[in-house]
């Protein structure tokens, strides 16, 4: 019976997943949508930055059912807003149940799942996501029956004599404590005044900690904050030299500064650039450092341990001394991918070469596979298994959390390469800066109006453009990132 | 329609036998070659495995790596002690005019703005970065340390705190610093909008802007500094005091040990090691300062109009880079060169002293 009732609410759980992932993917698909519609003051080709503010659009070009809507720039704005809240709070509730679901077992359904599933029908509810939310209603008196046997009736007629219970179990404490305080000597008096001066000393010190800690974290918060804010002000609410305004209303959050960004600024094709190169240096550094990593672990040969101290001691070199000489490398005397006339230049292939391998990732990977006990690769081998075998049949699967850290790492690394990509856009052509990557896009663009006012929301949009996927990364895999980090030390 | 439904289905499963058996024969065929070869080979007594060494299995597995880091790593490491000596190093032309042993290194010391300030600016590369090295290592790990103490003394909320604490470390530098820069503007900026709040009028105090004076943009650079990198100090130092034996602190308790005594018998004492490799990584990283600068102040490290610049030693390597002139690489080879010395003698000393162990 309880059996059946488990598997019957990891059913429902499943249907009600299936549900929510649609619901989010209904965010993402209407948000595009309607960020595509958004419209720009145009000139022709290029946006009229100055206008971006005055500019007041009536959309009203709407397919379908909705041809009848017509809607102005702040309803306009308040719907996206809307989206963006509903996926932020829909996305991670769907990405934590998944995991969760996936190790669910019987002895995991008690009065806090419960209680959690109902308040995220209520959130479900919130976030237009009706199904879910009576999916999960319904999984809520399935828990209900499973721990106290209640079907909903019964379950709704036992809430009054509960309270009436808890009340009067509540009196009878109470008359016992009067009862406690009877006694009254000098010495439990004592007592009783010291454990309260403790009991307030270390409440103060408590308040004082989490003072301090609420403090720094603000300290640490405002930044984003202040960042996301002001990449959705208007020109003149992000330069105003009074009063800046702390909070927005959501229809007066311009979403139209990242369109603006992404086109006329060129960010969407910095972005693309960037994740070309993250993914192929990502690629070709978990295939070199597997290989290395497996070279160094297992396999004996003569001068090991020399070779590999060698390469960490390489670790202390300072990047800037490799940079000079690779960029010669680069250039016309050594591959002469850089420095030639427009059209010739191989941009991306020096950008992504010099960065296909790294001495701490194979540090970090063979401390990985040296954990994996000999026994294993000795029996492997006894049953014919060849070396290469071995290692994508049994080493890279036992070692892939470390694999994924370091995937991730790497593609952080190249999401925020400034220097290299730098140099090189700059010599030889001028489209160099058609192969810039997304930081040295966001410092070397030019935010600056021919009036020579500093478009800050646009500097600021585009910079929330970088940090956003970093935190949206960061905050899916945590503990792998956390870990690795940890665990290699690379940046100081 | 039931028939139908049978019908593709058994198509379906017939084309899928068809895909399978085709990979099998295929490997059939493959094994059938394998055994061939063995065969033949021992009709003719070789044994291939026995003739391959290990490091000729190595160097298989290492080569792709080897390669890359021979190309990318070890020859820049070689070819830069090359560029040092060369004179008048023209790049496009590839040719050199003579040989010196420090004629580059003395260009670099006694080069205006590297060491000794120039006759414009009121600061040097050096002078700024033992500045930012001596004021923002010491209070980003006292910062730390304090914060992961307390940290570890609470329960609810501590992975939320841990988790806000480190997110400056998964940031982009440069992104991170644009907003620094736009929170630190003289007028409608947030820092002057919160001093002003105190009744101070901040209406003129500029930071990153014209009219900032040194000691202001130097504020600015070593906040954003600490604010960047406290999260992997915090990180490592609540790992490491998490790893302490709990006894310590329940001898402690019994003995009713005030808390400030805990934190400097018990905690300082076991975590040192760690304080230790700390300081020391921080002080390199610290010594290589060079994305924060540009965020903040542009690439070339000065704030519009001002006499002085915040240039660090890297951001003077930098510069020379283009290589538009002559003789320009061997000087930044020679900067690096020296960046490199100072980090070796950190990381030596580093190594010694946690040999000795830096314990109680």
């Amino acid at each position: 019976m309880e059996k059946q009732l488990f598997l019957k609410s990891k059913k429902i759980e499943k249907i009600t997943l299936i549900f929510d992932a649609l619901a989010v993917i209904t965010y993402i698909a209407l948000f595009l949508f309607l960020f595509n519609h958004l419209q720009m003051p145009m000139d022709g080709q290029s946006v009229i930055l100055e206008d971006l503010e005055t500019f007041n659009p009536i959309y009203n070009d709407f397919p379908g059912i909705f041809s009848n809507l017509v809607l102005n720039r702040g309803q306009m704005n308040s719907i996206i807003s809307i989206l963006i809240i509903f996926f932020i709070v829909a996305f991670p509730m769907l990405f934590i149940n998944i995991k969760k679901n996936k190790t669910r077992t019987i002895y995991d359904i008690d009065s806090y799942s419960t209680a959690s599933t109902f308040v995220q029908a209520i959130i479900n509810l919130l976030t237009f996501n009706f199904v879910g939310a009576g999916l999960r209603v319904y999984n809520t008196f399935v828990y209900i029956k499973f721990l106290k046997g209640y079907s909903p009736k019964e379950f709704f007629k036992s809430i009054i004599p509960a309270i009436k219970n808890k009340r009067a179990e509540r009196k009878a404490k109470k008359l016992e404590i009067v009862e406690d305080e009877e006694v009254k000597d000098e010495y439990s008096l004592s007592i009783k005044k010291s454990i309260r001066r403790q009991t307030a000393v270390s409440t103060v010190r408590l308040l004082l900690t989490y003072l301090f800690l609420v403090l720094i974290a603000l300290i640490i918060i405002i930044p984003f904050y202040w960042m996301v804010l002001t990449s959705v002000k208007t020109f003149s609410e992000s330069s105003s030299t009074l009063n800046p305004q702390f909070f927005l209303w959501i229809d007066r959050w311009n979403w139209v500064n990242y369109k603006v960004v992404l086109t006329e600024q060129n960010f969407g094709l910095y972005i693309k650039n960037t994740v070309i190169v993250a993914l192929l240096s990502t690629f070709g550094t978990i295939i070199t450092t597997v290989l290395s990593a497996y070279a160094f672990a297992r396999i004996e040969f003569k001068g090991r341990e020399l070779l590999f101290s060698i390469l960490i001691m390489t670790m202390m070199i300072p990047g800037e001394l490799y940079i000079i000489t690779n960029f010669i490398t680069v250039s016309k005397n050594g591959f002469g991918w850089i420095g030639n006339p427009a059209g010739e230049n191989q941009y991306f292939l020096a950008m992504i070469l010099p960065f296909v391998t790294s001495i701490s990732y194979i540090f970090f990977l063979r401390q990985n596979f040296k954990q994996i006990p000999e026994s294993l690769y000795k029996a492997a081998r006894v049953d014919g298994c060849s070396d290469f075998k071995y290692l994508m049949r049994v080493m890279v699967p036992i070692a892939s959390p470390t694999i994924f850290t370091i995937t991730i790492l790497n593609i952080f690394g190249s999401w925020n390469a400034y220097i290299w990509p730098r140099i090189i856009t700059s010599v030889g052509d001028i489209n160099g800066s058609n192969y810039w990557l997304i930081s040295n896009a966001l410092r070397d663009t030019d935010f600056v109006l021919d009036t020579g006012r500093v478009m800050y929301n646009l500097q600021i949009a585009a910079s929330t453009l970088v940090t956003v996927p970093l935190l949206i990364v960061f905050f899916m895999f945590r503990k792998y990132i956390m870990n690795g980090i940890g665990r290699s030390g690379t940046k100081g | 329609m039931g028939n139908f439904i049978k019908n593709a289905k058994e198509f379906l499963i017939k084309i899928g036998n068809a895909i399978k058996n085709f990979f099998w024969n295929i490997r059939r065929y493959i094994n059938k070659f394998k055994r061939k070869i063995s065969d033949f080979l021992d009709k003719k007594k070789i044994n291939p495995a026995g003739k391959f060494p290990g490091w000729a299995k190595a160097l298989v597995y290492l080569s792709p790596a080897l390669i890359v880091l021979g190309i990318f790593t070890f020859w820049p490491i070689i070819n830069s002690f090359a560029l040092v000596v060369y004179e008048n190093y023209n790049m496009t032309s590839d040719s050199i005019t003579g040989y010196t042993i420090f004629g580059n290194f003395i260009k670099v010391l006694t080069d205006e703005s590297f060491i000794v300030p120039a006759s414009h600016t009121a600061s040097s590369a050096v002078i700024n970065t033992l500045i930012i090295v001596f004021i923002s290592v010491p209070i980003s790990i006292f910062l730390a340390l304090g914060i992961s103490v307390a940290l570890n003394s609470i329960k609810p909320l501590k992975g939320f705190f841990q988790t806000v604490y480190f997110l400056p470390y998964v940031t982009n530098t440069i992104a991170i610093g644009l907003v620094f820069a736009y929170m630190f503007k003289t007028q409608g900026g947030l820092v002057n909008q919160f001093i002003s709040f105190f009744g101070i009028d901040a209406s003129e105090l500029s930071w990153v802007e014209t009219n900032a004076v040194y000691w202001r943009s130097m504020f600015v650079l070593i906040f954003y500094s600490v604010w960047s990198s406290l999260a992997f100090k915090i990180m490592v130092f609540l790992t490491s005091i998490q790893g302490i034996d709990k006894q310590y602190y329940q001898a402690a308790s019994i003995d009713a040990t005030p808390k400030g005594r805990i934190f400097s018998k018990i905690t300082v004492p076991l975590i040192s090691p760690m304080i230790f490799y700390i300081t020391v990584t921080s002080v390199i990283g610290a010594f290589k300062i060079y994305n924060a600068i540009v965020a903040l102040f542009g690439v070339q490290g000065t704030p519009p109009g001002a006499n002085y610049n915040l240039q660090s030693i890297v951001m003077y390597i930098y510069q020379f880079i283009d290589g538009s002139k002559e003789g320009q690489l061997s000087v930044a080879a020679a900067g690096s060169l020296i960046l490199f010395a100072i980090i070796l003698v950190l990381t030596i000393v580093q190594m010694q002293v946690s040999k000795k162990r830096v314990h109680y």
